[in-house]
């Protein structure tokens, strides 16, 4: 039974993530593209790996040795120079731009729908068809809506504060928020929804990590577009995702 | 498995509690691993999803 639900939420979570890699093409990603354009205008922020060549410092050696060993290995290089060092990456096992993000959009979809699955199984609160739009949108508003609050989704090339910094901010946010949820839609007592309340604003009257410096090379129109275009595909992904959850724990688990 | 549901009908709380944990946990390592692991190839691999859903990300 364990299994099975677990399957239910695997299911669910890999039509979600088809989804949301058809609806991100339409709007996000070529927003994406385009701020690119503006990235590498800016000078010396980071050199791509394919301009080596020019000059050989003792830096550039692992890069060398990578692209010799790429040349004699059946793996592709995106492959081999994992974990080398920081600034090269390459998109796993030599896949193009679109099947990267495809995989990726599997994978975060279906952690979505495990989650949501578990604090479902948990607080003992069934995702059914019915409330399944209810449930896609609170994990929206915890995972996406209430951290973009204090930290906006971010183009290539925007200003941002220390890395660290801003993901414990994001995850303490992101846990705060759905207990907040928790305690403010499913717990009647009202000392509960005072709470709940006071979760959800917390992390904001704390304050997210900002940048010292906020110019950017990137248009700020275009910002503006992406953030707007990016909250409205995750919510876009979360909904499918609670619709096909409450499909399948309807069709599949009650009466199996 | 005959009358099997989601809720605490039928599937015991202690099986609940179980399967709840490890989704949690599964789901958690495949949200992390996708759109937080400070691994160069991940990145690369989730950058688009990384903007796009607006994990916290270089």
């Amino acid at each position: 039974m364990i299994v099975k639900t677990l399957l239910a939420a695997l299911v669910a979570g890999l039509i979600a993530g088809v989804f949301t890699t058809v609806a991100q093409s339409a709007r996000v990603v070529p927003i994406i593209l385009h701020a690119e354009e503006y990235e590498a205008k800016e000078p010396a922020t980071e050199q791509p790996a394919a301009t080596e060549g020019q000059q050989h410092s003792s830096l550039e050696q692992p890069a060398t040795i990578g692209d010799i060993l790429a040349a004699f290995s059946p793996i592709t290089p995106a492959y081999a120079h994992e974990g080398e060092h920081e600034d090269e990456g390459g998109i796993m096992f030599g896949m193009s731009r679109f099947s990267g993000t495809l995989l990726a959009n599997l994978v975060t979809g279906t952690g979505f729908s495990l989650l949501l699955t578990g604090i479902s199984l948990l607080i003992g609160y069934p995702i059914t068809l019915r409330n399944g739009v209810l449930w896609g949108a609170c994990g929206w508003l915890a995972i996406h809506m209430l951290p973009a609050v204090g930290l906006p989704p971010e183009l290539p090339g925007f200003p941002a504060a220390d890395l660290h910094d801003r993901q414990i901010w994001w995850v303490a946010t992101v846990l705060l928020s759905g207990a907040g949820l928790y305690l403010l839609v499913l717990r009647p007592e009202i000392l509960a929804k005072i709470a709940g309340l006071a979760a959800l604003a917390a992390p904001h009257i704390y304050g997210a990590p900002q940048p010292a410096d906020i110019s950017s090379p990137v248009p700020a129109v275009l910002g503006a577009e992406f953030a707007v275009a990016a909250l409205a595909t995750a919510l876009a992904s979360w909904i499918v995702l609670g619709l096909v959850s409450g499909y399948i724990n309807d069709r599949f688990l009650k009466s199996a | 498995m005959a009358t099997t549901t989601v809720s605490s009908v039928s599937l015991s709380l202690n099986d609940r509690i179980t399967a709840g944990i490890l989704a949690l946990l599964i789901g958690s390592f495949l949200v992390f691993g996708a759109g937080l692991a400070n691994s160069a190839v991940l990145h690369d691999t989730a950058h688009d999803v990384r903007h796009s859903y607006g994990f916290p990300c270089h």
